[in-house]
């Protein structure tokens, strides 16, 4: 009888427990899944990767506050989307899209805007996530530009929206290729802005610091290469583009910051310093690749 | 056998509490993006709910030349005892939201160097354990 009231109680405590996993035991259990099909490591850890890559939005905002012209002719033709027909191809074009719909709006072309934001729904319901981009709200917003902050919190809201809705689904492939896409088009247009700018030294210094997000995007894409043979054939074409970026040196030197507070904020002086080494040949090398791996994946 | 049957309605009503009690952090982390300060271009929102662990944490990557912006909400108090630090990739701290006892809801960080930052919650005298967080960029 004992035995029995001591089991009840242990079940009780298990089954009422919240069902939370720790981060160890979720990881652990993520390396265990390499026994099955998918990637060879919990979707868990891939989000937190994931969640790391930086918004392209942050480069078209560089790009505009340094004085760069709007150039349409940098973007993928929103007419393209028919060329994509498997779903490896509708998300990678979907981060591109989303990509150029973000420089599009940081510019306030609206009129471009409307034809990227049509190109996004389709690829997206192609991809049965269009119900999370609003376009109607999207669209209304895009038409005048007094409500250029309200635009790019929605898109940045529908976007993450889509990626966590794609990484509960268990189809967390999509949104590594999404962002892949995105980041792609992001070096792309930084690229080729560089390239009519050829002295400015801080476009230069971003394309070098894209070496530290491309080893992420082939982290991410490593865990799929046994089961995802586009996925494999990208991350051969990133390890390309990788050998490339090991003659780019980012040196660091951390000193300890120092703050104030003003307004209720506090206001951090970053005293520490970073410098990057990159030459004009590791530019047009890095220009070169990467226009060849986009037209890989936008033809 | 009394004391069985109080230890199992013990348990029970415990747990009947904790579902009563969530924490509703993704309500939370909305309500801190129209706080981000003016200028600061929308980037992530973040759920501050303790775990199993003491701290909550998130990782972006920053770059150099921009300035970025975490706030933090809560239920009660305008912070509720969540401190949130910035440590850079080797871990070493660039900033915390809590200086001399004082908690502040919010820190500006210009950066200077692009590389992975983890983004770090922790609870200082926290009732709810519970909050929300945004991210916010501006060149």
């Amino acid at each position: 009888m004992r035995i029995v009231i001591i089991g009840l109680i242990l079940f009780l405590f298990s089954a009422c427990g919240s069902g939370k996993k720790t981060d160890e035991q979720a990881f652990l259990e993520g390396l265990d899944s390499t026994k099955t099909e998918g990637p060879s490591i919990s979707e868990e850890v891939i989000g937190s990767i994931l969640d790391q890559i930086p918004s392209p939005l942050e480069i078209s905002v560089l790009l505009k506050e340094s004085g760069k012209k709007y150039n349409a002719g940098y973007l993928n033709s929103p007419d393209n989307t028919s060329k994509y027909n498997s779903n490896y191809k509708k998300a990678l074009n979907l981060g591109v899209y989303g990509t150029d719909l973000g420089y599009t709006n940081i510019y306030e072309q609206n009129q471009d805007g409307v034809k990227y934001m049509a190109s996004i729904k389709e690829l997206a319901n192609g991809l049965s996530i269009g119900q999370f981009f609003d376009i109607e709200t999207i669209g209304r917003l895009a038409t005048n530009s007094k409500n250029l902050d309200s635009l790019l919190l929605i898109t940045t809201q529908n976007f993450n929206t889509i990626n966590h809705y794609l990484q509960t689904q268990g189809r967390a492939n999509l949104s590594v290729l999404f962002l892949t896409g995105g980041w792609l088009e992001a070096l792309h247009i930084t690229c080729e802005t560089s390239a009519s700018n050829p002295d400015n030294k801080e476009l230069k210094e971003t394309i070098g610091e894209q070496k530290i997000i491309l080893e992420n995007i082939m982290l991410l894409l490593s865990f799929y290469k046994e089961s995802d043979q586009n996925m494999a054939s990208l991350l051969a074409d990133m390890e390309e583009l990788k050998k490339i970026y090991d003659k780019v040196n980012i040196t660091y030197t951390y000193k300890e910051s120092t703050f104030e507070i003003v307004d209720g904020v506090m206001v951090i002086k970053d005293n520490s310093t970073s410098t990057i080494d990159i030459t004009p040949e590791d530019i047009t090398n890095i220009r070169n690749l990467t226009t060849s791996i986009r037209n890989k994946i936008i033809s | 056998m009394k004391k069985i049957i109080f230890i199992i309605l013990s348990v029970c009503i415990l747990n009947t509490l904790e579902v009563i009690g969530q924490c509703n952090a993704e309500a939370l982390s909305n309500q801190c993006i129209p706080k981000l300060a003016a200028g600061f271009n929308f980037l992530k929102s973040y759920k501050i709910e303790k775990g199993g662990k003491d701290y909550v944490e998130y990782s972006y990557v920053f770059t150099k030349g921009t300035q970025y912006m975490i706030n933090i909400c809560a239920a009660t108090q305008p912070t509720d005892g969540i401190v949130v630090s910035l440590f850079d990739s080797n871990r070493n701290k660039v900033a915390t939201s809590k200086v001399g006892g004082q908690f502040v809801a919010a820190i500006a960080y210009p950066c200077n160097t692009t590389g992975i930052y983890y983004i770090q919650y922790t609870f200082d005298g926290s009732t709810t354990y519970c909050g929300g967080s945004a991210l916010g960029f501006k060149r």
